[in-house]
């Protein structure tokens, strides 16, 4: 009896394991209209509500607990600014002293205040209603999907700057790969000084600016742009964020440059999706 | 806590049904909730707590390992949906863990209190190796430093110190007595 007992329990946890595996692989090896990936599109249906409800519910509790979180860090966050304010005024003062820099920042700003995106373009405003939970992973769930027009590809914005782009699309809800994503990789160039290069975000979650030729001058307090390079995705001009470091070794062929994303991601709700 | 020998085998307790099985619904969908829109807004230590897993686990501890595994199945998929995430990388994880923390209730004496505590804590860990063992086959980067440091060590701290809650709201919420050791039937 015992036996029979042991066998079922195994038996069990063996198709169920087996189920498991089995629907990944087929998660990984159909298109996006197979079955699996059906299934989820159909479900999305119903849990995309829910947690459109859940996401403004716990809304107020969130800003709390980050309100909380910064009180915390407030004390070195006021030294680090202040360093910061002293370093930038500097920087700043280095900036305007030239007219064609003057202009590039000024261009910036007339971009950061809207003109950055043809006429011709269409948004789709969306809210987020899913983060991951896994550091593997920087993606967002929002509410817009196919029936909204949304499309694979889709570069991502808040008021702040570039958010990510559209990974996946269902019906009625859409994930995005945040710029953090260990694999996002944006076109992007320094402004005033024009060095291109890729925005890579990281499994820790930062952002840095790869394949940047030593010979390029890159300053920090910079900033980074998408560079709307033919064939890319995102059109020129949409902010990235501020260069953080600079660096270099001897034996590498391009410079180290962290960047400090414009958008903070801990804060994102409402974004807008850029349609082609 | 005393663990008993590997030969001594269980009281399969039956299949759920009825208002039991409404309980086991209940719980999964306050799993889904939780993991879906609370964890991601939570956190600390630069980690989130895995409430899909800590109530697997309570479940699993509660009732064996062939409700464990279910119920870990069952709360994978629908994370899976709901996160857009591939579909059976979490199934997989609480399957696995549902059964063996399910199997450690059937083996060893719970009465003490930090039996739950040592559950989530060594289901976390099993988690915690099985994703990134998931990942690197899925060619992602795994810096050995960050997942120990920034990854599992916050993880453990938060999900175990999480455990005692929610082994007692499971426990509420499950009435009955718990997984019957085959010593305890005779």
């Amino acid at each position: 009896m015992n036996r029979r007992r042991v066998l079922q329990r195994r038996l069990v946890a063996a198709v169920l394991v087996l189920l498991s595996l089995g629907l990944l692989t087929l998660y990984f090896r159909e298109s996006d209209n197979g079955f699996a990936h059906r299934v989820q599109d159909g479900a999305l249906r119903v849990v995309t509500p829910l947690q459109e409800g859940s996401a403004r519910a716990i809304e107020p509790f969130r800003n709390g607990w980050n309100w909380v979180a910064d009180l915390f860090g407030a004390k070195s966050e006021n030294k680090r600014l202040k360093e910061e304010v002293e370093t930038l005024r500097a920087a700043v003062a280095e900036e305007l002293t030239t007219q064609a820099e003057n202009q590039e920042l000024r261009a910036l700003l007339d971009m950061r205040r809207g003109r950055i995106f043809p006429a011709s373009v269409d948004f789709v405003p969306a809210r987020v209603i899913a983060r991951s939970t896994t550091a593997w992973y920087s993606t967002v769930t929002i509410d817009v999907g196919r029936d909204d027009g949304v499309r694979e590809f889709d570069a991502v914005v808040n008021g702040q700057g570039l958010v990510g782009r559209i990974e996946s699309v269902k019906a009625t809800a859409s994930q995005v790969q945040l710029l953090t994503d260990q694999q996002s990789y944006v076109d992007a160039m320094v402004v005033p000084s024009q060095a291109e290069g890729l925005a890579a975000g990281s499994v820790t979650g930062s952002v840095s600016l790869q394949y940047v030729a030593k010979s390029e001058e890159v300053k920090t307090g910079e900033f980074v742009v998408t560079s709307g390079r033919q064939g890319s995705i995102f059109v020129r001009g949409i902010p990235i964020g501020q260069v953080e470091s600079v660096g270099a070794q001897e034996v590498e062929l391009y410079q180290s440059i962290t960047v400090t994303p414009a958008v903070d991601f801990r804060e994102l709700d409402i974004v807008m999706v850029v349609r082609r | 806590m005393n663990v008993r020998p590997a030969t001594s085998e269980t009281a399969t307790p039956s299949l759920p049904m009825g208002g039991e099985l409404a309980r086991l619904g209940a719980l999964l969908f306050a799993a889904l909730l939780l993991q879906t829109t609370v964890a991601p807004n939570i956190r600390i230590l630069g980690s989130s707590p895995d409430f899909a897993l800590i109530i697997v686990v309570c479940v699993a501890l509660r009732r064996g390992a062939v409700v464990g595994a279910v119920f870990g199945f069952l709360t994978g998929v629908l994370v899976g949906v709901a996160l857009l995430e591939p579909l059976g990388m979490s199934a997989l994880v609480l399957v696995v863990v549902g059964y063996f923390a399910g199997r450690y209730a059937e083996t060893a004496d719970l009465s003490a209190p930090v039996a739950p505590l040592v559950g989530v804590f060594a289901a976390t860990l099993l988690a915690n190796i099985l994703v990134v063992t998931l990942q690197y086959l899925l060619e992602r980067q795994v810096p050995f430093g960050f997942w120990v440091g920034r990854v599992l060590l916050p993880s453990l701290v938060l999900n175990t110190l999480l455990a005692a809650v929610f082994y007692l709201l499971v426990r509420t919420v499950l009435k009955g007595k718990g997984v019957l050791r085959a010593d305890q039937v005779a």
